[in-house]
Formats: C-alpha cells, sequence, structure tokens
C-alpha cells in the first residue's frame, strides 16, 4: 500500500456526484489513498499526465484484474510492443480514414432510421430509445457483430461494465458478466466464417486478417463492447441535456459561432464518460512524496483531471468556446482511446445535428440524473418534441 | 552521451533550441522542453495527432511517412502541409544535428 494520505469517501455520495470530493483531493492531497476504494487515487491533470506514460511504474498489465480475469486479456492490459503489435493490427478499422469513408455513412443511415421511426411518438427516452440505439448500431458496424441487435449490444456491454466494477464480489454480477461474454462469444463465433469469406474494415475482420490469435481477437472484441456502447451512449444523451440546459450555447453552434465538435469535446472534459482508468504499480516509486508499492493499485482520475483548476478557468462552467487541448478524457499516453475519432464522428458529425433537427422543439420533460464516477452519465432523460411538424 | 541540436520555431516566430538525445523522440524531447503547442496527448501511440510539426530543415532525409502516420496527419490542425510530420515519429537521428522544426 501506498504511503500517501488517506481520504475518507461516502461511496454512495461519491458515486451520486464525485466532483465535491474531488475538488477537496486536488486541493489538499491530490494523491490520495482513498479506503473505501482499496487504491490511491492521482487527482490532477499534469499528474496524470505525466505519468500515465511511465508504463514501467504505472503498468497496465493487471493479470488479477477483474477486466483480464473476466474478459480475456486484451490490448488495454497490455503494455509496450505487445500493446503496440495489437494496437497496430485493430487501426484499420478505427482509423480517421475508415471513420470517413466507411462508418460516417453506417452512422448516417442507422441513426436517420433510428429518428425516423422515433418521431412520430412524440416523446422518448433520449437514453434509453435514442442514445442507446444509435451507439449500439454503430458499434455492430465498426466490431463486425452484425448478428447482434443493438438491445444486446447494450446489455452485454453493461453486464461486462459491471462485472469489472464488482469489487464487491457479487456472485448475481459475475454470473451476468459470465452470460455477457458467452452471448458475445457466440455471436463471434457466427461471424467469423462469414468474415473469413468475405473480409471488411470491422475490428473482427481486421484481426483476423492480421493473424492475431484467437483468443486476442476474443479479448479485444469485448474491449471494444465494454469501451465503445456506453461511453458515446453517455455522451449523446449527456451532452443533448447540457445543450438544452444552457439554451444560449446550443444557439451559438446553430448560428454558426460554434462547431458540434466542440461541444463534443468540452462536454467530455466537463463530465467525462470514464472517470477513471486503473493501473498496476509495477516497482517501488516515489512521486511528490509519495512512496509506491509493487502491487499498489492506482486510479488515474481522468474526470478529476479535467476539472483542475490550475490547468482549465472556471472548470465547473460548461463553455464550448474554450480551449480544450489539456483534455484527458480519451486518456493522455499510449493507451489513448483507440476509438476516439470514430465517437467524434458518431456524436459530432452525425448523432446531435441529426438529433435536434429532425426532433423539432426537443424538450426536457422531467428530471435528468447523473450517476457514477469510474463511468459517468444521465440515467434517464424523458424528453418530447413536436412530432410531425416537418419531415426531414 | 551523444546528443543532437534541434530548433524549434513557435508560433510567435521565437526560436527555441535543445540539446537532444541521440535516439530518443522528437514529440517527448518537445514535451521534455516545455514547448508550446506539442501536446503529446497518446504519447506516440498513433493516436492523437497533437504533436504536428512542420519540417522547416532537415539536414539529412527524414524516414518516410508511414501509411499509419499518412491517415493520422490528414486529421492535424492545422490542415498539414508537404512538409508536415507527426514528431512522434522522427527519432533524433545523429545525422540529423540542426533539425528545424516549425510548430505550427
Amino acid at each position: 500500500m501506498s504511503n500517501a494520505p488517506a481520504y475518507e469517501i461516502d461511496p454512495k455520495a461519491f458515486w451520486t456526484d464525485p466532483y465535491p470530493d474531488l475538488k477537496r483531493m486536488r486541493a489538499e492531497t491530490p494523491i490520495a489513498y482513498v479506503p473505501q476504494l482499496g487504491a490511491t487515487l492521482l487527482t490532477r491533470r499534469d499528474d496524470i499526465f505525466e505519468n500515465e506514460k511511465k508504463i514501467e511504474i504505472f503498468s497496465s498489465d493487471q493479470p488479477q484484474g477483474l477486466m483480464t480475469v473476466l474478459m480475456g486479456q486484451n490490448l488495454m492490459r497490455k503494455d509496450g510492443a505487445a500493446h503496440m503489435a495489437e494496437r497496430k493490427a485493430i487501426f484499420p478499422s478505427v482509423s480517421p480514414k475508415t471513420v470517413k469513408s466507411v462508418w460516417k455513412a453506417a452512422f448516417e443511415k442507422q441513426t436517420a432510421k433510428a429518428l425516423e421511426e422515433l418521431r412520430l411518438l412524440g416523446a422518448a427516452d433520449m437514453l434509453k430509445d435514442v442514445a442507446k440505439r444509435i451507439s449500439g448500431e454503430a458499434l455492430k458496424a465498426i466490431t463486425g457483430l452484425t448478428n447482434m441487435s443493438w438491445q444486446e449490444m447494450d446489455r452485454v456491454s453493461q453486464g461486462m461494465i459491471d462485472g469489472c466494477a464488482n469489487y464487491a464480489g457479487d456472485r448475481d454480477v459475475e454470473a451476468r458478466c459470465h452470460d455477457c461474454t458467452a452471448s458475445i462469444d457466440r455471436h463471434i463465433d457466427e461471424m467469423i466464417p462469414l468474415l473469413r469469406e468475405r473480409p471488411d474494415c470491422s475490428m473482427l475482420s481486421v484481426q483476423i486478417q492480421a493473424g492475431l490469435p484467437e483468443e486476442s481477437v476474443r479479448a479485444n472484441i469485448k474491449l471494444a463492447i465494454s469501451g465503445g456502447q456506453n461511453e458515446p451512449r453517455d455522451v449523446i444523451a449527456g451532452l443533448v441535456w447540457t445543450l438544452l440546459t444552457h439554451p444560449e450555447q446550443l444557439s451559438l453552434i446553430r448560428t454558426g459561432g460554434a462547431t458540434w465538435l466542440q461541444a463534443f469535446e468540452e462536454y467530455a472534459r466537463w463530465i467525462s464518460p470514464i472517470g477513471m482508468s486503473p493501473r498496476r504499480v509495477a516497482q517501488a516509486y516515489t512521486l511528490k512524496g509519495v512512496t509506491f508499492a509493487p502491487e499498489d493499485r492506482v486510479f488515474l482520475m481522468f474526470g478529476s483531471g479535467n476539472r483542475d483548476e490550475s490547468v482549465f478557468d472556471a472548470p465547473e462552467k460548461f463553455d464550448i468556446t474554450r480551449d480544450t487541448s489539456a483534455s484527458i478524457a480519451f486518456g493522455a499516453g499510449p493507451h489513448f482511446c483507440a476509438g476516439a475519432w470514430a465517437s467524434r464522428c458518431l456524436i459530432a458529425e452525425v448523432a446531435l445535428p441529426m438529433i435536434f433537427e429532425r426532433l423539432p422543439d426537443l424538450s426536457l420533460a422531467g428530471d435528468v440524473p447523473f450517476g457514477g464516477w469510474a463511468f459517468r452519465g444521465p440515467l434517464e432523460m424523458p424528453v418530447y418534441w413536436s412530432p410531425a411538424t416537418r419531415k426531414p | 552521451m551523444e546528443t543532437i541540436s534541434v530548433t524549434w520555431i513557435l508560433a510567435d516566430g521565437s526560436r527555441r533550441s535543445a540539446e537532444v538525445v541521440t535516439g530518443s523522440n522528437l514529440m517527448q524531447a518537445a514535451l521534455d522542453n516545455g514547448i508550446d503547442g506539442i501536446v503529446g496527448q497518446c504519447g506516440g501511440s498513433l493516436a492523437c495527432a497533437t504533436c504536428h510539426v512542420i519540417v522547416e530543415n532537415a539536414p539529412a532525409p527524414l524516414p518516410e511517412i508511414a501509411p499509419d502516420e499518412d491517415d493520422m496527419l490528414d486529421m492535424a490542425e492545422p490542415e498539414r502541409v508537404c512538409a508536415s510530420r507527426l514528431s512522434c515519429q522522427l527519432a533524433a537521428a545523429p545525422e540529423l544535428d540542426g533539425i528545424v522544426l516549425r510548430v505550427p
């Protein structure tokens, strides 16, 4: 265990709103041991930015970690050459060029279809009915699991995320996670022969083409699902809520004074959908007077770094005109989100502009509670709009 | 330890030079020397395009642009020009002593 000063949290309050505790930690104990989480937290942006790159100390290889145990060892749980080799193999499925030339059209088609079907209803839950579907359909295309329904995509993603956070060892949560990974494996089994016959740009296909071992292929698909469904879903819904509650910023976009991409980057800074990334200490190390021991668990708190007062002016304010280049929403080292370009395209170029264009007079119909600190987003979001004022 | 001289021309036109150990990565060298405008968000894993430089003067030919770097350069801000590179893909080779890079 590191000798960092201890900071006690109330886990329930921290889940509901982690920002007040994180603010205090940044000010008083920027590197703090939180007994309730059994981990030492790095909460300042520059500490995370500098130390995430020290992979020989803050290692991603966590053989005893729940993700590796439950989902197999994916590329996010490897370092150095082993990580880079697999990253290179999946690159053709998520490169900016593929996103632009292949996936964007698929995103537009599926999003248009979803919104057309929903439009006449006049009301829905933005998270459960709209964002979940747009995100799920996009992920089906990118992973290559076109044989899965978007509802199943969401279920297996959530099941794995819950499994990876199951530090208390709840048996039901673990069983559900096993059920979800088994479902993914069955869908992979079905798709492999089809993709061998007709290779494409999907992540499943490019890994087969690159000759990656099957266990790596399967683990990386599960990683793509656990990191590619909930996050865009939460940002799509969360950003719609944010713009509806900050109408002056929405009109700035509509009048050409700012872009959807700026709104996306600022939201990802302000309420980072992935608030934390874990590391295992591989060798003894001292950082700013705190000594880490081998096997210590360290949490890099992206959601806190993105509200660091020493880097961002008025960090608690949502302001799409701010410079977000120091944001670490996608990470800050070799494990930088491989899906970053796909998410920017899906959310800023497709989902947000289409939602506001095709659901006229979109309005909130109730409270929108948020939850989570490792993953954070809205929990429900009732909305209504004018169902038939114009056809897109 | 052998070093080479690397010069960066910053956005405001000023020049910064540093001695960089041969073999080291030029994106990392920029970060180590606090060069404004080089963010190096992804630590060299070719995922972010935030270490974009324009090669003003190279004393020797640079390694060719690999397809992955080429793809990522398309996303660079501001838009790429002929001499654009991602500095994470450049190493301080002895023959590059005196290289000049402009931060766009």
